[in-house]
């Protein structure tokens, strides 16, 4: 048993720090885009209209950003949320992929079961829409605006893709814990009355507090 | 040649695109090896790439869509780029308007401008970048200590199992309210009847999958379960589109 416990820790700790290795690596690639653009095509922007925008945009995202480390990282586990951070696109892609492989996997978010189920099905999640994205963009972009224009007969498709992919990942869990479910959808329609357009970083913190606020009551008055 | 599909701005998505598939690479194969000294199952880990990959289609076609409507002012290769390291649909599209304004133009024009390309570039990855700043620092203690309160809890099966599933379940809400009350910022496929129909034909089409799986014992269909209710639920929404009356189709609270 302890020495299970000490096998553990080895892994996660390994995992972070290759995690750290690979977050300061994403960094430099990702600053080195704008720096090759720039540097090639001898331009540098007027550092205060690019401070202009900025002022805009990072009030909203870098706290955004904040709020989502704290609130995906127990939920995709170590290894996930390195990798979900560096390849982006999170609740709409690699959180539904790393709940719905725990799910089916049948392995608990906290446990070293579902850290590894949860790496592995977001790293796969990340390859597959990359070879998508790249795919399309270099075979099918003649042809993809006739596809997913507001004219093409596919375009509701894509639309309302985010309420098919969580309706099918909700259901299984709704049906086993509806007592549970209804409290925190209640929550986030009222919110949405007040702040229709609140980001998803956001509402998801909320949503996720009021569903474990719900379920501690619901245990303590034994209804579940 | 246009500068923003030149051949430096092709050999830097390759490059990104080369970064981060060796990075998943690596994640997985360490994954990978963990999970069969924990004795998790061959099939199980098999079912798990089947599932996650199929079910990354139809969303990773919907991050095609923004790299294709941010093309048409950006050229296709920055978007590509930053819609596969870190971006994310709405973020790209809010911080690239967010530059244009500043040089009074809109991304329904193209930049013609190497020098607003390159600002464009800019504010694109210094807003996104911040979570990578954060994660060396934050990751491992958020792990540690949310991982040491669940696993107090478990001390009581119970408990741990509830709070689990409520913090999924929470998850999963926050979608589901939006799509039954929220509001997008460019107000395509805000809350109404579309996204409720599309909604309830998601969880109908996956309870009947799921309840297939188990009454047939079909462990095959499985892991396919997911993404076929997400695809059935994509097909419901061409079909309204095509056949209800367009006040129904076009119908959302929001007006």
């Amino acid at each position: 048993m302890k020495k299970n416990k000490l096998t553990e820790r080895t892994y996660f700790d390994k995992v972070h720090t290759w995690g750290r290795i690979w977050s300061v690596t994403a960094l430099a690639v990702l600053v080195a885009v704008p720096v090759s653009i720039c540097l090639y095509f001898n331009v540098w922007p007027a550092a205060q209209d690019v401070f202009k925008a900025l002022i805009k945009v990072i009030p909203l995202y870098w706290g955004t950003a904040v709020i989502e480390v704290i609130t995906y990282t127990p939920m995709l586990g170590a290894g996930g949320t390195y990798l979900s951070f560096v390849t982006g696109n999170i609740s709409n892609l690699k959180l539904p992929a790393g709940l719905n492989a725990m799910e089916n996997a049948k392995v608990r978010a906290n446990s070293e079961e579902g850290e590894v189920i949860s790496t592995i099905a977001i790293g796969v999640s990340a390859i597959t829409t990359t070879v998508i994205i790249a795919v399309g963009v270099l075979l099918f972009s003649p042809v993809l605006p006739y596809l997913t224009n507001p004219d093409s007969v596919f375009a509701p498709a894509f639309t309302y893709v985010l309420p098919a992919l969580f309706g099918a990942l909700g259901a299984g869990y709704f049906k086993k814990n509806w007592k549970i479910a209804i409290f925190p959808i209640v929550i986030g329609c009222l919110v949405l009355v007040f702040a229709p357009t609140l980001v998803v970083g956001t509402l998801l913190f909320i949503t996720i507090v009021a569903a474990m606020l719900g379920a501690m009551l619901l245990l303590k008055l034994k209804w579940i | 040649m246009d500068f923003k599909e030149s051949g430096i701005m092709y050999a830097i998505a390759a490059v990104v695109i080369a970064f981060v598939i060796v990075q998943s690479v690596f994640f997985i194969v360490k994954a990978w090896k963990r999970a069969k000294e924990l004795g998790i199952t061959k099939e199980t880990l098999k079912n798990t790439v089947i599932s996650s990959a199929l079910f990354s289609v139809a969303p990773a076609l919907s991050i095609l869509t923004t790299v294709i409507v941010l093309a048409s002012a950006l050229g296709i290769v920055l978007p590509w780029i930053r819609l596969s390291v870190i971006g994310n649909l709405a973020y790209e599209t809010v911080a690239a308007q967010s530059v244009l304004d500043v040089f009074g133009v809109s991304l329904s024009t193209e930049v013609s401008d190497p020098a607003q390309f390159g600002a464009v570039a800019w504010v694109m990855t210094i807003g996104s970048c911040f979570p990578l700043v954060l994660l060396p620092f934050l990751c491992k203690f958020v792990h540690k200590k949310i991982g040491a309160a669940v696993n107090k809890s478990e001390g009581s099966s119970k408990v741990g199992d509830v709070l689990s599933a409520a913090s999924f379940i929470g998850i999963i809400s926050a979608f589901i309210a939006r799509a039954i009350n929220g509001k997008t910022s460019d107000g395509v496929g805000d809350a109404g009847f579309m996204s409720i129909c599309v909604l309830v034909s998601s969880i109908i089409f996956s309870l009947v999958l799921e309840t297939l799986c188990t009454k047939y014992n079909l462990k095959k269909l499985q892991p396919f379960a997911m993404p076929l209710s997400m695809f059935g639920a994509m097909g419901v929404a061409i079909l309204l589109n095509m056949f209800a009356p367009e006040s129904l189709v076009s119908f959302t609270w929001w007006g």
